[in-house]
Protein backbone atom coordinates (compact mmCIF):
# COMPACT_ATOMS: atom_id res chain seq x y z
CA UNK A 1 0.00 0.00 0.00
CA UNK A 2 2.63 2.49 1.03
CA UNK A 3 4.74 1.62 -1.98
CA UNK A 4 2.25 3.30 -4.27
CA UNK A 5 4.32 5.36 -6.65
CA UNK A 6 4.07 9.09 -6.97
CA UNK A 7 3.64 8.71 -10.70
CA UNK A 8 0.51 6.60 -10.23
CA UNK A 9 -0.97 9.09 -7.81
CA UNK A 10 -0.29 11.93 -10.17
CA UNK A 11 -1.76 9.99 -13.07
CA UNK A 12 -4.96 9.16 -11.19
CA UNK A 13 -5.34 12.67 -9.85
CA UNK A 14 -4.84 14.06 -13.34
CA UNK A 15 -7.40 11.64 -14.77
CA UNK A 16 -9.95 12.66 -12.18
CA UNK A 17 -9.26 16.33 -12.83
CA UNK A 18 -9.61 15.82 -16.58
CA UNK A 19 -12.99 14.18 -16.12
CA UNK A 20 -14.14 16.95 -13.80
CA UNK A 21 -13.02 19.54 -16.34
CA UNK A 22 -14.77 17.59 -19.08
CA UNK A 23 -18.05 17.73 -17.18
CA UNK A 24 -18.02 21.51 -16.99
CA UNK A 25 -16.31 22.04 -20.33
CA UNK A 26 -18.89 20.03 -22.25
CA UNK A 27 -21.67 22.12 -20.79
CA UNK A 28 -19.84 25.35 -21.66
CA UNK A 29 -19.20 24.25 -25.23
CA UNK A 30 -22.87 23.37 -25.67
CA UNK A 31 -23.89 26.86 -24.52
CA UNK A 32 -21.43 28.77 -26.66
CA UNK A 33 -21.57 26.70 -29.86
CA UNK A 34 -20.67 29.08 -32.69
CA UNK A 35 -22.91 29.63 -35.68
CA UNK A 36 -22.17 27.44 -38.62
CA UNK A 37 -20.81 29.55 -41.43
CA UNK A 38 -21.34 27.78 -44.72
CA UNK A 39 -20.56 30.32 -47.40
CA UNK A 40 -21.56 29.46 -50.92
CA UNK A 41 -18.61 29.62 -53.26
CA UNK A 42 -20.24 30.62 -56.52
CA UNK A 43 -19.40 32.89 -59.42
CA UNK A 44 -21.08 33.91 -62.66
CA UNK A 45 -20.30 33.62 -66.35
CA UNK A 46 -22.03 34.74 -69.51
CA UNK A 47 -21.12 34.02 -73.09
CA UNK A 48 -21.26 36.33 -76.09
CA UNK A 49 -20.70 36.40 -79.83
CA UNK A 50 -19.43 39.86 -80.79
CA UNK A 51 -17.66 39.29 -84.09
CA UNK A 52 -19.67 41.01 -86.88
CA UNK A 53 -18.57 38.92 -89.82
CA UNK A 54 -18.20 35.56 -88.09
CA UNK A 55 -20.83 32.88 -88.62
CA UNK A 56 -23.13 31.77 -85.79
CA UNK A 57 -21.54 29.23 -83.44
CA UNK A 58 -22.42 26.70 -80.76
CA UNK A 59 -20.87 27.70 -77.43
CA UNK A 60 -19.94 25.12 -74.81
CA UNK A 61 -19.04 25.67 -71.16
CA UNK A 62 -17.09 22.86 -69.51
CA UNK A 63 -16.17 22.47 -65.88
CA UNK A 64 -12.45 21.65 -65.82
CA UNK A 65 -11.84 17.91 -66.08
CA UNK A 66 -15.45 17.08 -66.96
CA UNK A 67 -15.93 16.09 -70.62
CA UNK A 68 -19.69 16.72 -70.41
CA UNK A 69 -20.61 20.31 -71.13
CA UNK A 70 -22.06 22.31 -68.23
CA UNK A 71 -24.14 24.34 -70.65
CA UNK A 72 -24.44 24.47 -74.43
CA UNK A 73 -25.77 27.47 -76.32
CA UNK A 74 -26.84 26.53 -79.83
CA UNK A 75 -26.66 28.77 -82.86
CA UNK A 76 -25.32 31.88 -81.15
CA UNK A 77 -25.24 34.71 -83.67
CA UNK A 78 -23.46 38.05 -83.70
CA UNK A 79 -24.70 40.41 -81.01
CA UNK A 80 -25.97 37.66 -78.71
CA UNK A 81 -25.10 37.89 -75.01
CA UNK A 82 -26.39 35.09 -72.78
CA UNK A 83 -27.80 35.68 -69.29
CA UNK A 84 -25.37 35.03 -66.47
CA UNK A 85 -25.03 31.42 -65.43
CA UNK A 86 -24.37 30.91 -61.71
CA UNK A 87 -21.69 28.25 -61.28
CA UNK A 88 -19.45 26.83 -58.57
CA UNK A 89 -16.19 28.77 -58.46
CA UNK A 90 -13.29 27.06 -60.23
CA UNK A 91 -11.68 26.36 -63.56
CA UNK A 92 -13.81 26.26 -66.68
CA UNK A 93 -13.26 25.99 -70.41
CA UNK A 94 -15.31 27.84 -73.01
CA UNK A 95 -15.29 26.33 -76.48
CA UNK A 96 -16.87 27.50 -79.75
CA UNK A 97 -17.78 25.12 -82.54
CA UNK A 98 -19.38 25.75 -85.91
CA UNK A 99 -23.16 25.55 -85.65
CA UNK A 100 -24.28 21.96 -85.75
CA UNK A 101 -20.76 20.54 -85.41
CA UNK A 102 -20.66 17.37 -83.26
CA UNK A 103 -19.96 18.03 -79.61
CA UNK A 104 -17.00 15.67 -79.82
CA UNK A 105 -15.35 17.57 -82.68
CA UNK A 106 -12.39 19.85 -82.22
CA UNK A 107 -13.55 23.35 -81.30
CA UNK A 108 -12.78 26.30 -83.53
CA UNK A 109 -11.78 28.28 -80.47
CA UNK A 110 -11.42 27.58 -76.79
CA UNK A 111 -10.16 29.36 -73.70
CA UNK A 112 -9.73 28.62 -70.02
CA UNK A 113 -11.45 30.83 -67.47
CA UNK A 114 -10.89 30.81 -63.72
CA UNK A 115 -14.12 31.82 -61.99
CA UNK A 116 -13.26 33.25 -58.59
CA UNK A 117 -15.94 33.09 -55.87
CA UNK A 118 -18.20 36.14 -55.93
CA UNK A 119 -16.90 37.32 -59.31
CA UNK A 120 -18.54 37.56 -62.72
CA UNK A 121 -17.07 37.21 -66.21
CA UNK A 122 -18.12 37.79 -69.79
CA UNK A 123 -16.44 35.46 -72.27
CA UNK A 124 -16.87 36.90 -75.73
CA UNK A 125 -15.84 35.93 -79.22
CA UNK A 126 -14.27 39.20 -80.37
CA UNK A 127 -12.41 40.47 -83.40
CA UNK A 128 -12.86 39.92 -87.14
CA UNK A 129 -13.72 36.47 -88.42
CA UNK A 130 -10.15 36.04 -89.65
CA UNK A 131 -8.69 36.88 -86.23
CA UNK A 132 -11.53 35.73 -84.02
CA UNK A 133 -10.50 35.13 -80.42
CA UNK A 134 -12.21 34.35 -77.12
CA UNK A 135 -11.70 37.10 -74.61
CA UNK A 136 -12.32 36.74 -70.86
CA UNK A 137 -13.64 40.08 -69.58
CA UNK A 138 -13.92 40.49 -65.78
CA UNK A 139 -17.18 42.18 -64.79
CA UNK A 140 -17.47 44.60 -61.88
CA UNK A 141 -19.91 43.81 -59.06
CA UNK A 142 -19.62 46.80 -56.74
CA UNK A 143 -20.52 50.45 -57.22
CA UNK A 144 -19.43 53.53 -55.30
CA UNK A 145 -22.25 54.51 -52.88
CA UNK A 146 -25.15 56.15 -54.71
CA UNK A 147 -23.54 55.82 -58.17
CA UNK A 148 -23.97 53.72 -61.28
CA UNK A 149 -21.26 52.15 -63.42
CA UNK A 150 -21.22 51.85 -67.19
CA UNK A 151 -18.67 50.56 -69.70
CA UNK A 152 -18.52 49.99 -73.43
CA UNK A 153 -17.72 46.91 -75.48
CA UNK A 154 -16.98 48.14 -78.97
CA UNK A 155 -18.12 45.37 -81.31
CA UNK A 156 -18.51 47.46 -84.47
CA UNK A 157 -15.89 47.40 -87.23
CA UNK A 158 -15.91 51.20 -87.24
CA UNK A 159 -14.13 53.59 -84.92
CA UNK A 160 -16.87 54.74 -82.58
CA UNK A 161 -17.34 57.73 -80.31
CA UNK A 162 -19.79 57.35 -77.44
CA UNK A 163 -21.35 60.20 -75.47
CA UNK A 164 -23.68 60.32 -72.48
CA UNK A 165 -25.48 63.66 -72.59
CA UNK A 166 -22.72 66.20 -73.09
CA UNK A 167 -20.08 63.91 -71.60
CA UNK A 168 -17.86 62.05 -74.01
CA UNK A 169 -17.30 58.56 -72.64
CA UNK A 170 -14.97 57.33 -75.37
CA UNK A 171 -13.57 58.85 -78.58
CA UNK A 172 -12.79 56.87 -81.74
CA UNK A 173 -12.89 53.59 -79.87
CA UNK A 174 -11.39 50.77 -81.93
CA UNK A 175 -13.14 47.55 -82.83
CA UNK A 176 -12.97 44.85 -80.11
CA UNK A 177 -11.96 47.34 -77.44
CA UNK A 178 -13.46 47.04 -73.94
CA UNK A 179 -13.37 50.20 -71.82
CA UNK A 180 -13.01 50.30 -68.07
CA UNK A 181 -16.06 51.34 -66.07
CA UNK A 182 -17.21 54.95 -65.88
CA UNK A 183 -18.81 56.14 -62.64
CA UNK A 184 -21.98 58.07 -63.46
CA UNK A 185 -24.68 59.89 -61.52
CA UNK A 186 -27.93 57.93 -61.43
CA UNK A 187 -30.62 59.12 -63.80
CA UNK A 188 -31.81 58.84 -67.37
CA UNK A 189 -29.00 59.38 -69.84
CA UNK A 190 -29.20 60.03 -73.60
CA UNK A 191 -26.53 57.79 -75.12
CA UNK A 192 -25.21 58.38 -78.62
CA UNK A 193 -22.72 56.30 -80.53
CA UNK A 194 -21.32 57.50 -83.86
CA UNK A 195 -18.85 55.92 -86.26
CA UNK A 196 -18.35 55.29 -89.97
CA UNK A 197 -20.90 57.99 -90.78
CA UNK A 198 -23.59 56.11 -88.88
CA UNK A 199 -25.02 56.60 -85.42
CA UNK A 200 -27.41 55.23 -82.83
CA UNK A 201 -29.09 56.88 -79.86
CA UNK A 202 -30.81 55.44 -76.82
CA UNK A 203 -32.19 56.79 -73.59
CA UNK A 204 -31.08 54.59 -70.73
CA UNK A 205 -32.00 54.63 -67.08
CA UNK A 206 -29.03 54.15 -64.79
CA UNK A 207 -30.16 53.58 -61.20
CA UNK A 208 -27.78 53.92 -58.27
CA UNK A 209 -26.26 50.58 -57.37
CA UNK A 210 -26.51 49.23 -60.93
CA UNK A 211 -23.78 48.23 -63.40
CA UNK A 212 -24.29 48.34 -67.15
CA UNK A 213 -22.45 47.35 -70.30
CA UNK A 214 -23.19 49.11 -73.60
CA UNK A 215 -22.38 46.97 -76.63
CA UNK A 216 -21.95 48.87 -79.89
CA UNK A 217 -22.91 46.65 -82.82
CA UNK A 218 -22.85 46.82 -86.60
CA UNK A 219 -26.32 46.47 -88.06
CA UNK A 220 -27.27 46.66 -91.72
CA UNK A 221 -26.83 50.30 -92.69
CA UNK A 222 -26.59 51.55 -89.11
CA UNK A 223 -25.08 51.06 -85.70
CA UNK A 224 -26.81 49.08 -82.95
CA UNK A 225 -26.64 49.56 -79.22
CA UNK A 226 -27.31 46.72 -76.78
CA UNK A 227 -27.81 47.91 -73.20
CA UNK A 228 -26.97 45.15 -70.71
CA UNK A 229 -27.82 45.29 -67.04
CA UNK A 230 -24.80 43.47 -65.63
CA UNK A 231 -25.74 43.64 -61.97
CA UNK A 232 -28.09 45.46 -59.62
CA UNK A 233 -28.28 46.07 -55.89
CA UNK A 234 -30.15 48.42 -53.61
CA UNK A 235 -30.12 52.09 -54.65
CA UNK A 236 -29.31 53.11 -51.08
CA UNK A 237 -28.15 50.34 -48.75
CA UNK A 238 -30.09 50.79 -45.47
CA UNK A 239 -27.99 51.47 -42.40
CA UNK A 240 -27.36 48.34 -40.34
CA UNK A 241 -29.71 45.40 -39.95
CA UNK A 242 -33.48 46.01 -39.77
CA UNK A 243 -35.23 45.98 -36.38
CA UNK A 244 -37.74 43.24 -36.93
CA UNK A 245 -38.62 41.91 -33.50
CA UNK A 246 -40.12 42.94 -30.20
CA UNK A 247 -38.98 39.99 -28.11
CA UNK A 248 -42.36 38.33 -27.58
CA UNK A 249 -40.87 34.94 -28.40
CA UNK A 250 -37.32 35.73 -27.32
CA UNK A 251 -35.24 32.99 -25.81
CA UNK A 252 -35.09 33.12 -22.03
CA UNK A 253 -32.06 31.80 -20.14
CA UNK A 254 -33.55 28.34 -19.64
CA UNK A 255 -35.01 28.05 -23.10
CA UNK A 256 -32.87 25.30 -24.45
CA UNK A 257 -32.54 21.92 -22.81
CA UNK A 258 -29.27 20.95 -24.47
CA UNK A 259 -26.78 22.54 -22.04
CA UNK A 260 -28.64 21.11 -19.08
CA UNK A 261 -28.77 17.65 -20.61
CA UNK A 262 -25.05 17.85 -21.38
CA UNK A 263 -24.40 18.96 -17.79
CA UNK A 264 -26.33 15.96 -16.46
CA UNK A 265 -24.49 13.52 -18.69
CA UNK A 266 -21.12 15.12 -18.01
CA UNK A 267 -21.81 15.11 -14.30
CA UNK A 268 -22.75 11.43 -14.39
CA UNK A 269 -19.50 10.59 -16.14
CA UNK A 270 -17.54 12.58 -13.57
CA UNK A 271 -19.36 10.96 -10.66
CA UNK A 272 -18.98 7.43 -11.91
CA UNK A 273 -15.33 7.93 -12.82
CA UNK A 274 -14.50 9.72 -9.60
CA UNK A 275 -16.21 7.01 -7.56
CA UNK A 276 -14.45 4.29 -9.48
CA UNK A 277 -11.07 5.89 -8.84
CA UNK A 278 -11.88 6.41 -5.14
CA UNK A 279 -12.85 2.81 -4.56
CA UNK A 280 -10.59 1.08 -7.00
CA UNK A 281 -8.85 -1.82 -5.41
CA UNK A 282 -5.26 -2.07 -6.46
CA UNK A 283 -3.82 -5.47 -7.00
CA UNK A 284 -0.71 -5.91 -4.87
CA UNK A 285 1.14 -7.49 -7.76
CA UNK A 286 1.02 -4.22 -9.57
CA UNK A 287 2.54 -2.42 -6.64
CA UNK A 288 5.14 -4.90 -5.58
CA UNK A 289 7.88 -2.53 -6.38
CA UNK B 1 -27.09 8.46 -2.50
CA UNK B 2 -24.18 7.73 -4.77
CA UNK B 3 -21.73 8.76 -2.07
CA UNK B 4 -23.41 6.28 0.32
CA UNK B 5 -23.12 3.53 -2.24
CA UNK B 6 -19.52 4.37 -2.86
CA UNK B 7 -18.78 4.29 0.87
CA UNK B 8 -20.62 0.96 1.16
CA UNK B 9 -18.60 -0.53 -1.65
CA UNK B 10 -15.43 0.79 -0.09
CA UNK B 11 -16.30 -0.86 3.27
CA UNK B 12 -17.18 -4.11 1.59
CA UNK B 13 -13.70 -4.17 0.08
CA UNK B 14 -12.10 -3.40 3.41
CA UNK B 15 -10.56 -0.20 2.24
CA UNK B 16 -9.66 2.21 4.97
CA UNK B 17 -11.47 5.57 4.90
CA UNK B 18 -8.00 7.10 4.87
CA UNK B 19 -7.58 5.67 1.38
CA UNK B 20 -10.35 7.87 0.20
CA UNK B 21 -8.73 10.95 1.65
CA UNK B 22 -5.50 10.04 -0.07
CA UNK B 23 -7.19 10.82 -3.35
CA UNK B 24 -8.55 14.28 -2.75
CA UNK B 25 -8.96 15.03 -6.44
CA UNK B 26 -11.04 11.92 -6.96
CA UNK B 27 -13.25 12.98 -4.09
CA UNK B 28 -13.50 16.47 -5.49
CA UNK B 29 -14.38 15.08 -8.90
CA UNK B 30 -17.09 12.84 -7.50
CA UNK B 31 -18.58 15.65 -5.43
CA UNK B 32 -18.41 18.04 -8.36
CA UNK B 33 -20.08 15.43 -10.53
CA UNK B 34 -22.95 15.00 -8.11
CA UNK B 35 -23.29 18.76 -7.96
CA UNK B 36 -23.38 19.09 -11.74
CA UNK B 37 -25.94 16.29 -12.06
CA UNK B 38 -28.15 17.92 -9.45
CA UNK B 39 -27.90 21.41 -10.93
CA UNK B 40 -28.27 20.10 -14.46
CA UNK B 41 -31.34 18.10 -13.53
CA UNK B 42 -32.85 21.13 -11.85
CA UNK B 43 -32.09 23.24 -14.91
CA UNK B 44 -33.56 20.59 -17.19
CA UNK B 45 -36.86 20.48 -15.35
CA UNK B 46 -36.96 24.28 -15.09
CA UNK B 47 -36.14 24.76 -18.77
CA UNK B 48 -38.67 22.21 -19.99
CA UNK B 49 -41.33 24.04 -18.01
CA UNK B 50 -40.55 27.47 -19.47
CA UNK B 51 -39.57 26.60 -23.03
CA UNK B 52 -40.31 28.72 -26.06
CA UNK B 53 -43.81 28.24 -27.29
CA UNK B 54 -43.56 26.75 -30.75
CA UNK B 55 -46.75 28.35 -32.00
CA UNK B 56 -47.19 28.41 -35.75
CA UNK B 57 -47.69 31.65 -37.61
CA UNK B 58 -51.29 32.73 -37.28
CA UNK B 59 -52.06 31.85 -40.89
CA UNK B 60 -53.10 28.60 -42.47
CA UNK B 61 -50.04 26.68 -43.64
CA UNK B 62 -49.68 26.21 -47.35
CA UNK B 63 -49.92 22.69 -48.63
CA UNK B 64 -48.65 21.62 -52.00
CA UNK B 65 -47.64 23.97 -54.76
CA UNK B 66 -49.41 27.25 -55.35
CA UNK B 67 -52.16 27.82 -57.90
CA UNK B 68 -51.23 26.22 -61.15
CA UNK B 69 -52.18 29.11 -63.43
CA UNK B 70 -49.35 31.17 -61.96
CA UNK B 71 -46.65 30.57 -64.51
CA UNK B 72 -43.16 30.47 -63.09
CA UNK B 73 -40.69 33.13 -64.12
CA UNK B 74 -37.89 31.08 -65.60
CA UNK B 75 -35.21 33.65 -66.33
CA UNK B 76 -34.31 37.15 -65.25
CA UNK B 77 -36.39 39.65 -67.11
CA UNK B 78 -34.52 41.59 -69.75
CA UNK B 79 -33.44 45.00 -68.45
CA UNK B 80 -35.44 46.84 -71.08
CA UNK B 81 -38.67 45.40 -69.70
CA UNK B 82 -40.14 46.66 -66.47
CA UNK B 83 -40.35 43.91 -63.86
CA UNK B 84 -43.83 43.77 -62.25
CA UNK B 85 -44.18 44.82 -58.62
CA UNK B 86 -44.39 42.11 -55.94
CA UNK B 87 -47.74 41.71 -54.22
CA UNK B 88 -47.43 38.63 -52.03
CA UNK B 89 -45.23 35.78 -50.95
CA UNK B 90 -45.69 32.09 -50.12
CA UNK B 91 -43.09 29.92 -48.35
CA UNK B 92 -44.61 26.43 -48.03
CA UNK B 93 -41.74 25.00 -45.95
CA UNK B 94 -42.49 27.31 -43.01
CA UNK B 95 -46.18 27.98 -43.53
CA UNK B 96 -45.83 31.60 -44.63
CA UNK B 97 -48.46 33.23 -46.83
CA UNK B 98 -48.35 37.00 -46.72
CA UNK B 99 -49.08 40.04 -48.80
CA UNK B 100 -46.08 42.26 -49.47
CA UNK B 101 -46.24 45.92 -48.54
CA UNK B 102 -43.75 48.51 -49.78
CA UNK B 103 -41.02 49.75 -47.45
CA UNK B 104 -38.65 52.68 -47.81
CA UNK B 105 -36.02 54.14 -45.55
CA UNK B 106 -36.67 55.68 -42.15
CA UNK B 107 -35.30 59.16 -41.39
CA UNK B 108 -32.37 57.53 -39.63
CA UNK B 109 -31.36 55.74 -42.83
CA UNK B 110 -32.41 52.37 -41.51
CA UNK B 111 -34.84 50.14 -43.36
CA UNK B 112 -38.52 50.73 -42.56
CA UNK B 113 -40.22 47.68 -41.09
CA UNK B 114 -43.90 46.70 -41.41
CA UNK B 115 -46.18 48.19 -38.75
CA UNK B 116 -48.11 44.89 -38.79
CA UNK B 117 -45.94 42.03 -37.51
CA UNK B 118 -48.12 39.64 -39.53
CA UNK B 119 -47.06 40.91 -42.97
CA UNK B 120 -43.75 41.20 -44.79
CA UNK B 121 -42.56 44.05 -46.97
CA UNK B 122 -40.36 44.60 -50.01
CA UNK B 123 -37.72 47.33 -49.86
CA UNK B 124 -38.54 49.66 -52.78
CA UNK B 125 -34.88 50.70 -53.03
CA UNK B 126 -33.94 47.13 -53.95
CA UNK B 127 -34.48 45.46 -57.33
CA UNK B 128 -37.93 43.97 -57.93
CA UNK B 129 -38.14 40.23 -57.23
CA UNK B 130 -37.40 38.30 -60.42
CA UNK B 131 -35.43 41.11 -62.05
CA UNK B 132 -31.64 41.23 -62.11
CA UNK B 133 -30.25 41.96 -58.65
CA UNK B 134 -30.95 41.11 -55.03
CA UNK B 135 -34.53 41.92 -53.98
CA UNK B 136 -34.91 42.52 -50.24
CA UNK B 137 -37.96 41.41 -48.21
CA UNK B 138 -38.19 41.91 -44.44
CA UNK B 139 -40.65 40.74 -41.79
CA UNK B 140 -40.90 40.53 -38.03
CA UNK B 141 -39.90 37.48 -36.02
CA UNK B 142 -42.33 38.47 -33.26
CA UNK B 143 -44.42 41.13 -31.58
CA UNK B 144 -44.22 41.91 -27.86
CA UNK B 145 -46.36 38.88 -27.10
CA UNK B 146 -46.26 36.39 -29.96
CA UNK B 147 -44.80 35.18 -33.26
CA UNK B 148 -44.56 37.35 -36.36
CA UNK B 149 -44.70 36.48 -40.05
CA UNK B 150 -41.01 35.43 -40.15
CA UNK B 151 -41.01 33.59 -36.80
CA UNK B 152 -39.87 30.40 -38.50
CA UNK B 153 -37.57 31.98 -41.10
CA UNK B 154 -34.44 30.48 -39.53
CA UNK B 155 -35.92 26.99 -40.09
CA UNK B 156 -35.55 27.38 -43.86
CA UNK B 157 -32.95 25.13 -45.47
CA UNK B 158 -31.08 25.24 -48.77
CA UNK B 159 -33.39 23.91 -51.47
CA UNK B 160 -36.61 25.25 -49.92
CA UNK B 161 -38.73 27.27 -52.33
CA UNK B 162 -40.00 30.84 -51.98
CA UNK B 163 -42.81 32.05 -54.27
CA UNK B 164 -43.21 35.77 -54.88
CA UNK B 165 -46.52 36.82 -56.46
CA UNK B 166 -46.46 39.81 -58.78
CA UNK B 167 -48.93 42.24 -60.30
CA UNK B 168 -48.80 40.40 -63.64
CA UNK B 169 -50.20 37.30 -61.94
CA UNK B 170 -46.97 35.39 -62.44
CA UNK B 171 -44.81 33.96 -59.69
CA UNK B 172 -41.09 34.37 -59.30
CA UNK B 173 -39.83 31.13 -57.78
CA UNK B 174 -36.66 31.28 -55.72
CA UNK B 175 -34.60 28.47 -54.24
CA UNK B 176 -32.94 28.99 -50.86
CA UNK B 177 -29.13 28.69 -51.03
CA UNK B 178 -28.03 29.85 -47.58
CA UNK B 179 -29.56 30.70 -44.20
CA UNK B 180 -27.29 32.54 -41.80
CA UNK B 181 -27.45 34.59 -38.60
CA UNK B 182 -25.33 37.73 -38.33
CA UNK B 183 -24.71 40.02 -35.38
CA UNK B 184 -26.31 43.39 -36.15
CA UNK B 185 -22.93 44.94 -35.33
CA UNK B 186 -21.47 42.91 -38.20
CA UNK B 187 -24.38 43.05 -40.63
CA UNK B 188 -23.11 42.04 -44.11
CA UNK B 189 -24.38 45.11 -45.98
CA UNK B 190 -22.52 44.33 -49.22
CA UNK B 191 -23.69 40.70 -49.37
CA UNK B 192 -27.31 41.64 -48.65
CA UNK B 193 -27.76 44.93 -50.53
CA UNK B 194 -24.85 44.96 -53.01
CA UNK B 195 -25.17 44.33 -56.75
CA UNK B 196 -25.42 40.76 -58.06
CA UNK B 197 -25.56 39.72 -61.71
CA UNK B 198 -28.56 37.39 -61.52
CA UNK B 199 -32.04 37.47 -59.96
CA UNK B 200 -31.75 36.81 -56.24
CA UNK B 201 -33.77 37.31 -53.07
CA UNK B 202 -32.87 38.21 -49.49
CA UNK B 203 -35.32 37.55 -46.65
CA UNK B 204 -34.45 39.27 -43.39
CA UNK B 205 -35.77 39.07 -39.84
CA UNK B 206 -34.35 39.29 -36.34
CA UNK B 207 -32.78 36.53 -34.32
CA UNK B 208 -30.21 35.59 -31.76
CA UNK B 209 -30.29 37.00 -28.26
CA UNK B 210 -32.97 39.52 -27.27
CA UNK B 211 -31.45 42.44 -25.39
CA UNK B 212 -34.08 43.41 -22.84
CA UNK B 213 -32.25 46.67 -22.06
CA UNK B 214 -32.57 48.02 -25.62
CA UNK B 215 -35.68 46.06 -26.56
CA UNK B 216 -33.91 44.72 -29.61
CA UNK B 217 -32.53 41.47 -30.94
CA UNK B 218 -28.76 41.43 -31.30
CA UNK B 219 -28.70 39.52 -34.59
CA UNK B 220 -30.43 39.24 -37.96
CA UNK B 221 -31.37 36.04 -39.73
CA UNK B 222 -30.76 36.38 -43.49
CA UNK B 223 -32.00 33.92 -46.12
CA UNK B 224 -30.23 34.00 -49.49
CA UNK B 225 -32.17 32.63 -52.46
CA UNK B 226 -31.69 32.49 -56.25
CA UNK B 227 -34.35 32.59 -58.97
CA UNK B 228 -34.98 29.10 -60.30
Amino acid sequence: MKSRSLAQRVARTAAAAVFAAFGFGAALIAVSAPLASASSEVGWIRLAHLSPNAAPVDVYLYSFGNPNAHIVLDHVGYGTVSPYEQVAAGEYTVAMRATGAPSGSSPVLSTAVNIAPGHAYTVAGLGPAAGLRLVVIPDELTTPPGKALVRIIQASMHKVTVTAGSTRLAARLKFAHVTSYFTVEPGTWPIRATGGGKSVTASISLAAGTIHTLVVLDEPGKLGLDVLLDAAGSKVPPAGGPRTGFGGTAARPGDTLVPWAVAVLGGLVVTVTGTAIMTRRRRPALHAR
Amino acid sequence: MRADTAAGRADARHVSPLRVIRRPWAVAAAVAGVLVVTLGGAGLSWASGTGRSAMPVGRPPVTGTPRSHWAAVSAPTAPAQVVPLPTGMVIPAIGVRTKLIQLGLAASGTLQVPADVGVAGWYTGSPRPGGTGSAVIVGHIDSVNGPGVFFRLRELKPGDLVYVQRTDGKMAVFKVTLVQTFLKSRFPTAAVYGPVPNAQLRLITCGGTFDVATGSYLSNVVVFAVLQ
